[in-house]
This record gives structure tokens, sequence and C-alpha cells, in this order.
């Protein structure tokens, strides 16, 4: 159902507008004394609504930001990377791509697994800034840094390479700009196993559990009234 | 001899001048717009951000010129010249100031003092419907065809209440050139107020801004470039200097229909009961009189960036409403008030 418009019955003044846009320009009046007043005072941001960006850095970025990419470190000082593939599999704009090397003698210090990263490239011409990578990496190691100043004159200074994401690292961590370590995802028992006779239930158990884990996040009811819940988002699409 | 120079540096400093005062008039649009909507605006180049039209020149001009695959080359190449061209020869007529004596040589401020005067503007004008409808239509894009369409329809639809305006002009001052519109305001009217053409003409002055601000495509009549919602209507596939030149016509068109309006309406270069060209030399009487023009002329301009960032655009049945059903029918009778009174009065 949708909301009745209030119709309004316009006077003939209203109806002929011009006294309508005499006061309409009244107020853009006021606003530009007031403003052109403010911008002739010395301190900063006079007018509050803008930024002065370049001269003006002091403007927080969340910590969530998805900017440049960056390759972590563990505490060791060790490459996380394990180039298991699974970012460059997500990434909706295939701007990724990966060699897997294998870990050889002696080079423990260097890689935190038995396999790492021989070469990684980001297009940054490609890439949207989605964020998947770093939400689907295993172990942390990709992760998008809070630096959105990207822009350059060539486009290989576009193709990010290993060191650059190592030295976008270096960078973040001397700034103190790293972002906080991921929450850990609740990790659902594994479910009893299903015994010849209560097979169906079990089943039911686990798809009960798979449900919650996926709902987890928003909150949702408890599953064990199922039908509830299923007349709960029938509702939700009705609306 | 010096007939012919005295012409030729005419055209050329009327020209200039008109060409500042549209680029000085894109850094006031949009500082004013800044500072109407609570932001500085463009403060970078220069002090104020006064070199920001310098900028916005040079990134024009040093761009890559792209005529789309699709586009019909020679009609896009047109578009923009006939939109300018008439811009740009539209204010040969506008009279910039009373004359000046130089050595013994009276020249009129006016690059011509043609007599069938604003007749000129008005048929120079409506070519640049040409020049909106062909850049439109030879883009081969949807947007630009809707946009020219729109273009033509408002254009033409508001040329008559303009024309039906400036009628009852001609009714009151019995010609068509704006030099001598202008000196006939001098003087009281009634005795008491200044003898300009809004008191004689109140209805018709409105009726003239409302449709000069249809013809030259401002908000809020600006529909047939409606950002919100057909990209930029007839100029989405211009580029480089062919939009400057759209863009910047658009400014020179603001001028010159600023000077119309001051010189039929605002008593040109008249201040009210003080007849200064009397008391001042006749070159000091010259600069005096472009002065105030150009600070009536400066208030026009400012009127159009104040108005743009005030109201909000009209949707496109009732521009046409407006235009057919309430502009034209008032013209009329504004015509029969004025032809009455003349009629008794004479």
């Amino acid at each position: 159902m949708a909301k009745p418009v209030a119709k309004k019955e316009y006077t003939l003044s209203e109806r002929i507008y011009l006294r309508e846009i005499l006061r309409g320009m009244r107020v853009t009046w006021r606003h530009f004394l007031f403003n052109v007043r403010a911008s002739f005072r010395p301190e900063p941001h006079t007018i509050p609504t803008c930024w002065q960006y370049p001269e003006d850095r002091t403007r927080e970025i969340s910590p969530v930001f998805r900017g440049e990419h960056m390759l972590q470190l563990d505490e060791k000082g060790r490459e996380k990377c394990i180039a298991c593939g699974m970012c460059a599999k997500i990434c909706p704009a295939k701007c990724i791509t990966i060699k897997k090397g294998k870990r050889k003698e002696g080079e423990e210090d260097k890689y935190a697994a038995k396999t790492y990263s021989s070469s990684f490239e980001i297009d940054l011409l490609r890439c949207i800034f989605c964020g998947f990578c770093q939400e689907t990496c295993p172990k942390e190691a990709i992760v998008l840094s809070q630096e959105f100043e990207m822009a350059k004159y060539t486009r290989e200074e576009c193709i990010l390479d290993k060191p650059k994401l190592l030295a976008n690292y270096q960078k973040a961590k001397e700034e103190g700009k790293l972002r906080p370590p991921r929450k850990k995802v609740p990790v659902v028992p594994a479910p009893p196993k299903p015994e010849a006779g209560e097979e169906p239930e079990g089943a039911e158990v686990k798809k009960a559990k798979a449900a919650a884990v996926g709902k987890a996040k928003a909150k949702k009811k408890p599953v064990a009234k199922k039908k509830a819940a299923e007349k709960e988002e029938g509702a939700e699409k009705e609306e | 001899m010096d007939d012919w120079l005295i012409a030729i540096i005419k055209v050329v400093c009327i020209w200039v001048w008109v060409l500042l005062i549209a680029v000085v008039m894109t850094w006031v649009e949009r500082r004013g717009a800044g500072m109407m909507q609570d932001r500085p605006g463009p403060n970078r180049a220069g002090p104020f951000g006064l070199f920001q039209p310098i900028a916005d020149g040079i990134k024009l001009f040093t761009k890559e010129e792209i005529i789309p695959l699709k586009a019909q080359k020679y009609l896009y190449i047109l578009g923009p010249l006939l939109f300018s061209l008439p811009a740009f020869s539209a204010y040969a007529v506008v009279p910039f100031g009373d004359k000046i004596i130089l050595g013994g040589k009276e020249i009129i401020l006016q690059v011509s003092d043609v007599n069938i005067g604003f007749l000129f503007i008005l048929a120079i004008g409506s070519m640049a419907v040409y020049g909106v409808i062909l850049g439109g239509w030879g883009s081969t894009n949807k947007y630009s065809i809707l946009g020219g369409l729109r273009s033509t329809a408002q254009m033409v639809s508001y040329e008559v209440p303009l024309g039906l305006a400036l009628l009852a002009v001609v009714f009151v001052y019995g010609t068509f050139s704006l030099r001598e519109i202008s000196l006939a305001q001098q003087g009281t009217f009634l005795g008491i107020l200044p003898n300009w053409g809004i008191f004689k003409q109140p209805l018709g002055f409105i009726l003239f801004i409302v449709a000069s601000y249809a013809e030259a495509n401002r908000v809020p009549f600006d529909l047939p470039e409606a950002e919100s919602e057909i990209v930029a209507g007839y100029h989405t596939e211009y580029g480089s200097m062919r939009l400057g030149l759209y863009l910047f016509g658009e400014y020179v068109n603001l001028v010159t229909i600023s000077g119309v309006i001051v010189a039929l309406y605002f008593g040109s270069w008249h201040i009210p009961y003080i007849d200064l060209g009397a008391y001042l030399g006749p070159v000091l009487w010259g600069i005096v009189s472009f002065c105030i023009f150009f600070l009536k002329v400066s208030f026009f301009l400012w009127l159009f960036v104040w108005v743009r960032w005030t109201l909000p655009r009209f949707r496109y049945d009732q521009v046409m409403g407006l235009g057919w059903r309430a502009l034209i029918p008032l013209a009329l009778f504004n015509i029969f008030i004025t032809a009455l009174f003349i009629q008794l009065t004479v």
C-alpha cells in the first residue's frame, strides 16, 4: 500500500510563483553572505562542510577503509601468504595473478608456510576495491590499507608487484595504520555423527546449524522454530 | 579609412570585453554556487581561485578531440559552431555606453547602431537552435537527441512571448534601435519615477525575463541539459574545445541578454534623477556611462547565477504549459494594454 500523498491546494500567490522565487532567493542570499563573511576569517575550516584536502590531512579514515593493497608479515617478520590462490579466484575483476613457490631449506625465517607466492601482481587499473580478497584470505595475508592516493603517471606503475605490496605494509606499520586483526568466526562444533536410525533428524540438526552460522551476524532468531522463521522471511519478502 | 579603423577597433575591444565577462562569469558561477551551498568552490588557482577559468580554458584546449564512431561527422562538427557564432555576433547591437568624443570624433560605444536593433538579436539568437539540434542529432546518442528535441521545442515556444514582450516595448518607444531606446529613458516618468522601461512595462519586463531565461536554457528551464535526467542533453557526446564552445556560448548569451534587459528596461547608462552627461566632460562621460552600464549588466548576470542555485528545474510539461498557456496570453494582454494607453494618450 502506497502512502497517500497529502495534496495541498496552492494559493494564488503560490501559483504565480514569483513571490516564492523571491523568498527562495532570500534564503540563498543569506547563505551566500554568511559564507562570504566566513571565508574572510583567518581560521581553517571556516566553512565547516569542506576539508581543504591537500593541506589539511587531519581527517580520520575508517580502519576498515578499502584502499591500496598490502601483503602482511607475521610477528616474526615472515610472509603470511601461502599462495593458495583464493584471492585470485574470488576476485570479480580478475586483477590478481599469483605464482606459487615452494619454500626451500633455510628459508624458514622468510616465509611462514611451506608454500609462498613467488610473484604476486595486482592490477590496480582493474581492481574495484571490493575487499573480497582480504575477506577470503585464510591467513590474513592480503589486506587493503588506508592509502587512497593512487594516482600514477604510467600504466606500469599501476601494477603492484610483491616489493610494492610489502613496502605498503611497512609504510602502514610505521604510520600505525594497520588494520585490526579480523574477528574470529565462531566455529560450529561438528555435528554428532548420524546414527543409522536417526538419520533424518541428524540431517535436520545439521541444516539448522548451518543456517545458524549463516545468520550469526544478522542476529537471527533461534532456528528451533523453523516454521516461524519461514513465516517471518515470507513476511519480509512481501514487504 | 578612419571610420573603418574605428569600427575594427570597436569590434575587437567589445569582443574582448564580452569574452572577458563570460570568462569571469564561469568563475562567478562556480564560486557563487559554492558560497550558496556552504562550500568554498574553486579556490586553488590564484587568489580566490580567480585563475580557474584560465586553467579550465587550458584544459579544454589541450584535451584530445574525440568524434564518436557513430556520430554524423559534419553535423557533429557544425553543432558547436552554429551555436557559438550567433552568440558571438548577437551583442553587436547592444550599447555598452553612451558616446565618447576622441580627437574631435564622436564614437558611440556600440559595435553598430542598426535601425532594426533588437530584431537583429532575435533573428541571430534563434539561429542558436540549429546549433543545439544539430549537435544533438549529429551525436547519434539518445540523450543528445532528447536534449536537442527538448531545446528546440522550448526555444521555439519561448521565442513567441519574448517577441511579443519586445513588441510592446516598440509600441512605447517607436523604434527598434537599442541606442535610441536608451536615450529615450532619460529624465523622469510621471514626475516621480525614473523614466525607465520597467515602469512603463512592468508586466512586459517579467515576461521578458522569464522567456529569456528559457531562451538561454538556464535554470529553472534547463531541460535541454537536465543533468539528472539525460546526462548533459545535447552536449553529452562533446569534449575538448567543442564542449567549451557550447558552454562559453551560453555565457556570452547571458551577457547579451543582460545587456538587452538593461538597455530596454533599466535605463541603460542613466542614473535616476541625475543627468551626469551634462556635468562631465565628453571623454569622462563616455567612461562613466560605460561603467554604469556594466554595473547594471553585472547585477543581471549575478541574478542568473542567483536564480540558478535557488530554484529547482521545472517539469517538461510545466515548461510548455507555462510558455503557451500563461506567458503568451499575458504577453498579448500586455500588448493590448500598451496599445490602449498609447491610443488614449497620444
